[in-house]
């Protein structure tokens, strides 16, 4: 064999391999494409069908997200409304100790056979008529007891205002629980009732202040 | 001259069987993304008529509420938060608010 045809006998053997290379790489790019669409095609329908699955069971999921994270509403909200209710409470709490301080004549700043006085004349003037009994605590009677006449002094206003003092003390902070002579009015005017009054004409503004709105 | 002929042959079979092997792997291809949509559809349409009857949305419904309890988290931490805040009130203000009791409550 000449070395020509020899030649010519590998070249076209390594042309025809090339050749055959080529068309399998295509085909196999072919494939891989083929199979890459269908792969996008299934991930498609796949999101499609979740699509339509959540449209289906959405109320099921949406009730329960809102029953989760509505009882975490509730919990937090009751959280928040406890701490409010506990500052809130602090305050009027300390402010009953400051009350009992001033009522036991151990708060120097303020004079309470004044603070009892203006009690006692507030509960009358509001009332209205000419007898009235009054009840206090022990210490507060046994004060009452000893100024009645300087009280009365200060009540010229009212015309012949008869006070009688219960000898029965009530269980109270201080202040006066004031009755007319038959018994058909009474007027509260504890601490206590003043306190408690207070707190619900007052506690938004409380609240403003401690800022805990 | 023979010899080259023969080899030409055999080489244009070579081709002929390649361009046959590479018709049967694309057709190999298009029978299994074929084969892969029609599954998918399948199962899709599976998934939906059992999410219809309320059935296997087992899932979906463990992954809402994971969700929803991870929100759920979030919010009572913004609540303690807002709380812890509340229980630090200032002893300016709490004086502020206590002067303020007192002077509702004891007559003027």
């Amino acid at each position: 064999m000449k070395a020509a045809s020899i030649d010519l006998e590998a070249r076209l053997i390594e042309r025809t391999v090339d050749q055959r290379n080529e068309v399998i790489a295509r085909a196999e790019e072919r494939a891989r494409r083929i199979l890459q669409v269908a792969e996008a095609e299934c991930e498609r329908i796949r999101a499609e069908s979740d699509e339509q699955i959540l449209n289906i069971v959405g109320s099921e999921l949406r009730a329960i997200r809102d029953r989760i994270v509505g009882k975490a509403e509730i919990e937090g909200r009751k959280m928040l409304m406890l701490a409010r209710e506990r500052a809130l409470s602090d305050v009027f709490e300390e402010a009953e100790k400051s009350l009992k301080e001033i009522a036991e004549w151990r708060d120097e700043r303020v004079n309470y056979g004044e603070v009892l006085t203006k009690m006692l004349v507030e509960a009358i003037s509001a009332m209205g008529g000419d007898e009235f009994i009054v009840s206090a605590n022990e210490r507060d009677l046994s004060y009452l007891k000893k100024q009645i006449g300087e009280i009365k002094d200060r009540m010229k206003e009212f015309d012949n205002v008869s006070i009688l003092l219960d000898e029965k003390p009530i269980e109270a902070i201080g202040g006066v629980i004031v009755r007319n002579r038959d018994g058909t009015k009474t007027y509260h005017n504890t601490l206590e009732g003043r306190l408690l009054k207070a707190r619900s004409r007052i506690e938004a503004e409380v609240a403003r202040i401690l800022g805990v709105i | 001259m023979e010899r080259v002929l023969d080899i030409g042959e055999r080489l244009q079979k070579l081709l002929e069987d390649a361009e046959r092997e590479a018709e049967r792997n694309v057709a190999e291809a298009q029978k299994r993304a074929d084969e892969m949509i029609s599954r998918a559809k399948e199962e899709a349409e599976t998934r939906r008529h059992r999410a219809q009857r309320g059935d296997g949305i087992e899932d979906l419904t463990r992954g809402e509420e994971e969700k929803a309890k991870e929100e759920a988290a979030k919010i009572l931490d913004g609540y303690r938060v807002k709380a812890e805040a509340i229980k630090k009130v200032s002893s300016a203000r709490l004086e502020e608010a206590l002067k303020l009791v007192l002077r509702e409550v004891l007559p003027r």
